[in-house]
């Protein structure tokens, strides 16, 4: 089955489908730190006077929905995580509360060997209790489209 | 802060190795800080009787390693954005290695491009990724 990508984006990207919020805890964000080897006391120690969430840290965070509601189902699997795209905007630090606004930002295809790959990248746009920026993580998600 | 200046940073430089701790508890460490509750990442037997060969390492662990290994070579280097491709999974209990190398340098703003890869024992990549790092 063609996948009509051009026709999937129109009708689907750019649309928020859902908002969570998130309250920011200082030793989620040490333990984060740690267990990833960061040694720098402004991520790892919760009395720096500096101390915030390592770049990455947005990127544990899911959306009550993955997908918006009746979002067509192209493929005979779950897919797979295929990678994330973080892009850090401001420091995210204890206490905070961030809201999540999800939406899909694009959509395509790639075909090899193994045939045609779809991929979904969910996009969540995080930002503060003060209304400012934080972060954007790009979640590419990847599903063998259906023949 | 110590750390490496713009000014001291070469084209092509190479950081310093990271053999990053993914022991099942300090990857269980992790999961409970990142709230991911799938068995499949500290479970071995879970994990198996999903198909894979033993517990995996969670994709945004290996993602914050690599910052890790960015952060160790220069401290008080801000990471702008981190990009990971998850090829295929890293096990827990195994000897990962991380590295990364200076792919470019941006005079205007101080920024660096930064190559990342995640390396296991048999020597393939199932981790790589780039990072745009102001110094």
């Amino acid at each position: 089955m063609e996948i009509d990508v051009d026709k999937l984006k129109r009708e689907w990207a750019g649309s928020t489908f859902d908002t969570a919020e998130f309250e920011i805890s200082a030793d989620d964000l040490r333990d984060f730190a740690l267990a990833c080897g960061e040694t720098a006391p402004h991520y790892t120690d919760p009395s720096h006077p500096d101390f915030r969430a390592v770049p990455n840290f947005t990127a544990r965070y899911v959306g009550r929905r993955i997908l918006p509601d009746n979002f067509p189902r192209l493929s005979d699997g779950f897919g797979f995580d295929a990678g994330k795209c973080v892009t850090v905007l401001g420091p995210i630090r204890p206490g905070d509360k961030v809201t999540a606004k999800s939406r899909i930002h694009d959509i395509y295809t790639k075909t090899g060997r193994s045939g045609t790959m779809l991929f979904i990248v969910h996009r969540m746009e995080f930002s503060n209790q003060r209304g400012e920026s934080v972060s954007i993580v790009d979640w590419r998600m990847v599903q063998r489209a259906r023949s | 802060m110590s750390g490496t200046s713009y000014s001291q940073v070469e084209f092509g430089e190479e950081l310093p190795a990271l053999e990053p701790d993914v022991s099942l508890a300090n990857v269980r460490r992790f999961t409970h800080a990142a709230g991911m509750t799938f068995p499949r990442f500290h479970d071995h037997e879970a994990a198996r009787k999903e198909g894979l060969p033993g517990a995996i390492v969670p994709g945004i662990m290996s993602q914050g390693i690599l910052a890790a290994l960015i952060h160790r070579w220069a401290p008080s280097a801000r990471i702008l954005r981190i990009d990971t491709v998850f090829r295929s999974p890293i096990l827990v209990d195994s000897r990962p290695r991380a590295t990364g190398v200076v792919t470019d340098k941006n005079d205007g703003e101080h920024t660096v491009e930064i190559d990342l890869t995640i390396q296991n024992e048999a020597h393939e990549s199932p981790v790589v990724g780039t990072a745009t790092v102001a110094l």
